[in-house]
């Protein structure tokens, strides 16, 4: 991450550099023109999206959606931002409201943000330190999902917390108006806050933002696009901010089209065929798998394959036999044919086979397989005689197993197929598919008894952490609660030591981090709380007419810079 | 939807007014009389026959699975290589074509193996297609049991005893019969399939197949109870209840002597429109993935499982939905020719 | 009379505020089903997670909880769902009913016409090939499961013959609302109004045979035919009438029963945002108050059908007014 981070705050002084890498991530055909003239040939038209459902509520504080975060791109902005910009360079953090990355003072715990002039809600007003300081003091009080995960770190945050109400984040965040710039103050340094600032949930709102969550009624930004209007049943409507001034290509960039319309309750089939015809021209869902031969012959040109920093995974129950046994566990993952999941996904141009927790490409990621028929690098074939012999060893057999899976038809594939691998392995298994909007939570609760399920991870940002510290770490395990995330219930006081450790080393040497987090992933998947699946590939059908596709690691698709004309 | 409504509008059911002498003919036994009559319609013989052959094909799931198709159908086969015309061909075939995405599962061979294809896990089609048949009439029988048990008990209960018990009983049924029967079955489904049933000592586990079929035998427990009790509250006002009760028979002879075999004759007649109404509700509920749970299989499950292929390899969704049609086809048949045969005045509808 | 209509409005509101009691139990006796959690978000800290609790009221008792709920539902009509955040159930369900009422009615149109069509040609060509033809379709059409039938129908028209002149023009699928966009409305509920009345056209075809089968061995229909009224005049005038009033009292129920949700088999297979498919998904995200309100929508249906039924029943049945 600062790695990153370190070269980003080096090309910050030269606004040329910065521009020219703007427009090298622009991607292939765009190079060499001009964006201006672009821009005066393709502006204008209507983008039309469209999911099965909606993603709930559009409060950008509160939801916490790979769907909407996506929206949420064009609409909003914190003090800093993931740039817009193709690939990899999408984990790259610019500034945005800020006018630049502040050096941290003070041991590493202060931030001076200087705020940039000009700046306009959607509502006309100007953006100003004091709309930043109740920005943040809006986020505990409305009582959002991270207060508690990414937020605690801010000075007085702990008060925040236990009476959101009253919350002031005295001391944390301040902000001085004739100076034009805000001050956060952390409790301990953190090698993370940038990418914790520049994630929706700490976008900047004006100061009488409602303080309670938005549900529906959208809240002004300061983005090129609006949300002008959201019902979840039927469309999203967003059209261009009437005060925008583009300040920053690589954070707000200004959009082609002059409105975007995201329409829901569309099955995947019906979204499939009005692509085809050209009524829509792009899908939130994977397509489904009986299309995809058919869209990957006829209209490859349209379908547009991306690796995605994620990763699907079977978490065992680390307290509930027979996987309190590591044997078991290990057996499980001796035993998976990764290939033969890659293909319930959908062949091996979606997906990848993994065997460890950090995905490819990601910081710290290092490869390495100890589950396969040659221990090594990389995965190659079951190893079901080794599987056979720890099931043996560990005495379990015949005990009842259920998969808890969500219930679509991928990941009901994915469990169905787990189970079979498990009566395999002598056990009495089954699987039960519930509703994609439960089994989430479901799974987590030490209360609901599952042993073993399906489920992804897909990062919220660029750090190792980000997976190995929130999937496992003791802390993110809360016995009979809903909000349990450490899934395996699986707790290393050792490993946890070194994970502290590592986030610790990230903010003088993310190198020497990386090999720790490189260390801290092979450590859990030598005790195996979790079986890692796969790595998906993000698919994304667009409409014939659609130009400009640009794909950004952390945000995907970056629906402002497509164009339909 | 909804349900057939030919047991959803219970007014429909209400029974004319009994006929004096039913269970107490002249001559030869009612059963044996109804017999002659249901064996001389073509019909008849020709949808017992089909549903012969579906129960005894059912049955052997097994000796197909094993001999035939010789593969497990409750077991991923994902990797699997067969012999299609002397060459070895995968069983889940990737895409070749442009971008090469998705992969497909082997359509059919219409030989001993995967002669209907395989599903999204390699499996051969045909095999759980018979085992899928053994779980659907088995949970339709079962919840028919458990319905018109429940029913007679209710329906007798409420009929016989009047007054309060009748009130209550019938209030409940009306809340029940007000709730929509899918939406009802769909609720308990969601609910039950999480966590299970305790009941003292009793557990049904989420997977269990008993599951289904307590939650099918319940939801129609007031669309039968209701005709009964009014049968039975037309039998007790009839003369010869009332003069067995001026001769002094005590209430449990007239009970077992009475009203007993004309009820029971009437819930005869439902048992198999009954099945019919519940292979459909079953694979309805597996359809939408509450019902049977995998790795078992229904025919619902299977159609929900060529849902996903139905554009590429339709038969697998084709071939359980006819099997569906034609039992319940043969049940239907069958119903129409007992209720004629046995008891004319039970009206179906 | 005035004693018996207020009777009877006593036993309607009996009937659904059970049915509220019902649901509300069911779903939230659930365990697992903690509606903070999920409305807290992914990775909510514990503390988030009690907060979220205390401010939607999750901590007190369960039949504060019901009441506050309904006079919610009910009353200030601002219920909002525990999924979709700030989603209100009443424009909700308000909005999905149309989708719903557009595929039933039409539906309904296909069903009585076909039904009639059906009983009364199988019933005047008795024990003919043509009468037995009717019949084996009509049982066709209520053996196969709706969800299948319009599944093929899908692969038919969407996939197999799409690119032939029968197909062509069937657009994809979803509602296309009737006073934007008439043309495509019919065009889109066209199939799905086929298949959900194919299940009823069979039984209302069946129904409708038997009960004119019956009536002319009445003494009424007997003494018409002998008198030498011509059969046209026999059929409409006297069996038909009297045939029709079961038909009338089915089709009253089945029509409530349809509106108010139970068409979601068609609804979730043909991507019709009803209030069917509403309900589903309210059920599947075991989203109370949805739930709650969809269900109640639903029953209300159920229970308003059958009063009017009753009442129906009187107004045509001359046996039943006289008594």
């Amino acid at each position: 991450m600062t790695i990153r981070l370190k070269q980003l705050t080096r090309h910050a002084g030269t606004m040329l550099a910065t521009c020219l890498l703007a427009q090298t991530a622009l991607g292939g055909a765009a190079q060499a023109q001009d964006r201006a003239a672009l821009m005066s040939e393709h502006r204008g038209g209507t983008i039309t999206l469209a999911a099965v459902s909606a993603a709930g509520t559009v409060d950008p504080m509160i939801n916490y959606t790979a769907q909407f975060w996506q929206i949420f791109q064009m609409t909003y902005d914190g003090l800093v931002k993931f740039k817009q910009a193709a690939g990899t360079d999408g984990f790259d953090i610019v500034p945005s409201i800020a006018e630049a990355l502040p050096e941290p003072t003070n041991d590493g715990k202060t931030y001076v943000f200087k705020i940039r002039k000009g700046i306009k809600f959607s509502n006309g007003k100007d953006v100003t330190p004091a709309d930043v300081v109740a920005s943040f003091q809006r986020i505990f009080k409305i009582k959002g999902p991270t207060t508690g995960s990414f937020y605690n770190g801010i000075v007085g945050a702990d008060a925040c917390i236990a009476t959101p109400e009253s919350c002031t984040l005295e001391g944390g965040v301040t902000g001085d108006d004739t100076a034009g710039t805000v001050t956060i103050n952390l409790v301990a340094p953190d090698a993370e806050i940038f990418s914790k600032l520049a994630v929706p949930h700490a976008s900047i709102l004006p100061a009488d933002a409602p303080l309670a969550d938005a549900g529906t009624t959208p809240i002004p930004g300061t983005g090129a696009y609006m949300i002008a209007s959201y019902d979840p049943n039927a469309e999203m409507v967003l059209k261009r901010n009437p005060s925008f001034k583009e300040w920053s290509v690589d954070a707000q960039p200004d959009g082609y089209a002059d409105e975007v319309v995201y329409k829901f309750g569309l099955t995947e089939e019906a979204a499939i065929n009005a692509i085809i015809n050209g009524q829509i021209d792009w899908m939130f869902d994977t397509p489904p798998s009986d299309r995809l031969p058919e869209i990957g012959a006829k209209y490859a040109s349209q379908v547009h394959i991306d690796p995605l920093a994620a990763f699907w995974y079977a978490p065992m129950n680390t307290n509930l036999a027979p996987f309190d046994n590591v044997k078991v566990r290990q057996a499980v993952n001796y035993a998976l044919d990764r290939d033969a999941l890659v293909g319930l996904f959908g062949g091996d141009v979606l997906a990848q086979p993994v065997c460890q927790i950090l995905p490819p490409d990601f910081p710290g990621h290092v490869d390495s397989c100890l589950y396969t028929k040659a221990p090594g690098e990389s995965w190659s074939e079951p190893d079901m005689e080794k599987a056979q012999a720890l099931v043996d060893e560990s005495g379990t057999k015949g005990q009842k197993v259920t998969i808890i899976a969500e219930d679509n038809a991928v990941a009901r594939g994915i469990g169905t197929y787990i189970a079979s691998v498990l009566t395999e392995l002598g056990y009495d298994a089954s699987m039960k598919a519930i509703s994609p909007n439960i089994q989430f939570t479901y799974i987590q609760n030490t209360n609901n008894n599952v042993q073993i399920s399906v489920s992804q991870w897909y990062q919220d940002y660029p750090a190792a952490s980000n997976f190995l510290n929130v999937l496992l770490s003791c802390s993110s395990f809360n016995k009979g609660s809903d909000a349990s995330v450490n899934i395996a219930g699986y707790c290393n006081t050792e490993l946890d030591a070194k994970m502290k450790q590592a986030m610790t080393t990230a903010l003088t040497d993310q190198d020497a981090a990386n090999v720790l987090w490189a260390d801290v992933d092979k450590g859990f998947m030598e005790q195996a709380p979790l079986a890692p699946l796969f790595t998906p590939k993000s698919v994304n059908f667009t409409s014939a007419r659609l130009g400009n596709y640009v794909f950004n690691k952390q945000n995907r698709w970056n629906i402002a810079q497509s164009w339909v004309k | 939807m909804s349900i057939p409504s030919d047991i959803a509008s219970p007014d429909a059911f209400i029974p004319d007014m009994p006929d004096e002498t039913a269970g107490k003919r002249v001559g030869a036994s009612p059963w044996r009389r109804a017999w002659l009559l249901m064996r001389r319609d073509k019909p008849t013989v020709l949808a017992a026959i089909v549903l012969v052959l579906i129960v005894v094909s059912s049955l052997s799931a097994p000796l197909y699975a094993g001999y035939v198709a010789a593969s497990d159908p409750f077991r991923s086969n994902l990797s699997a290589r067969i012999t299609v015309d002397g060459k070895r061909v995968k069983v889940m075939q990737a895409s070749t074509e442009g971008l090469g995405l998705g992969v497909t599962p082997i359509g059919p061979t219409y030989g001993a193996q995967y002669f209907l294809g395989a599903d999204t896990q390699g499996r051969d089609v045909a095999a759980r297609l018979l085992y899928g048949g053994r779980n659907s009439l088995l949970i339709a029988t079962s919840a028919t049991v458990i319905c018109l048990v429940l029913a007679a008990v209710i329906g007798i209960t409420a009929g016989f005893f009047g007054g309060i018990t009748d009130q209550i009983l019938s209030r409940i049924l009306d809340i029940l019969w007000a709730f929509p029967v899918y939406l009802l079955a769909i609720s308990l489904s969601i609910v039950l399939l999480s966590h299970g049933i305790v009941i003292g000592p009793i557990e049904i586990t989420g997977d269990s197949l008993l599951l289904p079929i307590v939650i099918i035998g319940i939801i129609y427990v007031p669309y039968v109870a209701r005709p009964v009790r009014g049968r039975v509250m037309a039998l007790k006002k009839s003369e010869f209840v009332l003069a067995a009760k001026g001769l002094g028979i005590p209430a449990w002879r007239i009970l077992v002597n009475d009203i007993l075999p004309n009820v029971s004759t009437m819930l005869i007649v439902f048992v198999p429109l009954m099945m019919a109404l519940n292979i459909i509700t079953e694979s309805s509920l597996s359809f939408l993935s509450i019902g049977v749970q995998a790795p078992d299989a229904s025919w619902g499950t299977i159609i929900q499982d060529g849902q996903t292929l139905l554009y590429t390899r339709p038969a697998v969704a084709l071939a359980p939905g006819i099997a569906i049609a034609l039992t319940v086809l043969s049940l239907n048949v069958l119903g129409d020719s007992i209720r004629d045969a046995l008891d004319p005045r039970t009206k179906l509808v | 009379m005035i004693f018996a209509v207020l009777q009877r409005l006593g036993q309607m509101l009996f009937v659904m505020i059970g049915i509220s009691a019902l649901v509300f139990l069911i779903f939230f006796a659930t365990p697992g089903s903690d509606p903070a959690a999920r409305l807290a978000g992914r990775n909510a800290s514990p503390e988030t997670v009690e907060a979220i609790r205390k401010d939607f009221g999750f901590d007190r008792p369960l039949p504060v909880q019901y009441v506050i709920m309904m006079n919610r539902l009910f009353v200030t009509q601002d219920l909002t769902s525990f999924v979709n955040r700030g989603m209100r159930v009443v424009p909700a369900v308000a909005q999905a009913a149309p989708v719903t009422l557009s595929l039933v009615a039409g539906a309904a149109v296909l069903w009585v016409i076909g039904g009639i069509f059906v009983g009364v040609v199988a019933a005047l060509s008795r024990d003919t090939l043509l009468d037995r033809g009717l019949m084996v379709l009509a049982l066709i059409g209520v053996s196969m499961p709706v969800y299948w039938l319009g599944e093929v129908m899908n692969l038919m028209t969407q996939s197999r013959f799409h690119d032939t002149v029968f197909f062509s023009w069937v657009p994809s699928l979803g509602y296309k609302p009737l006073l934007t966009d008439p043309w495509g409305w019919f065009k889109t509920l066209i199939i799905p109004w086929f298949t959900l009345a194919a299940l009823y056209i069979g039984i209302y075809g069946r129904v409708l045979r038997a009960n004119l089968v019956e009536a002319y061995q009445e003494d009424f229909i007997r003494t018409a035919r002998a008198k030498g009224l011509s059969p046209t005049r026999v059929m409409v005038r006297h069996a038909l009438r009297t045939s029709l009033i079961p038909f009338v009292t089915m089709f009253g129920l089945d029509f409530g029963v349809l509106v108010g949700g139970s068409a979601l088999l068609t609804e979730v297979v043909f991507g019709l945002n009803g209030v069917g498919r509403l309900t589903y998904q309210a059920l599947l995200n075991l989203d109370l108050p949805m739930v709650l309100g969809t269900v109640m929508y639903a029953s209300f249906f159920v229970v308003v059908a059958n009063a009017l039924v009753d009442v129906v029943y009187v107004l045509i049945d001359p046996r039943v007014r006289e008594s």
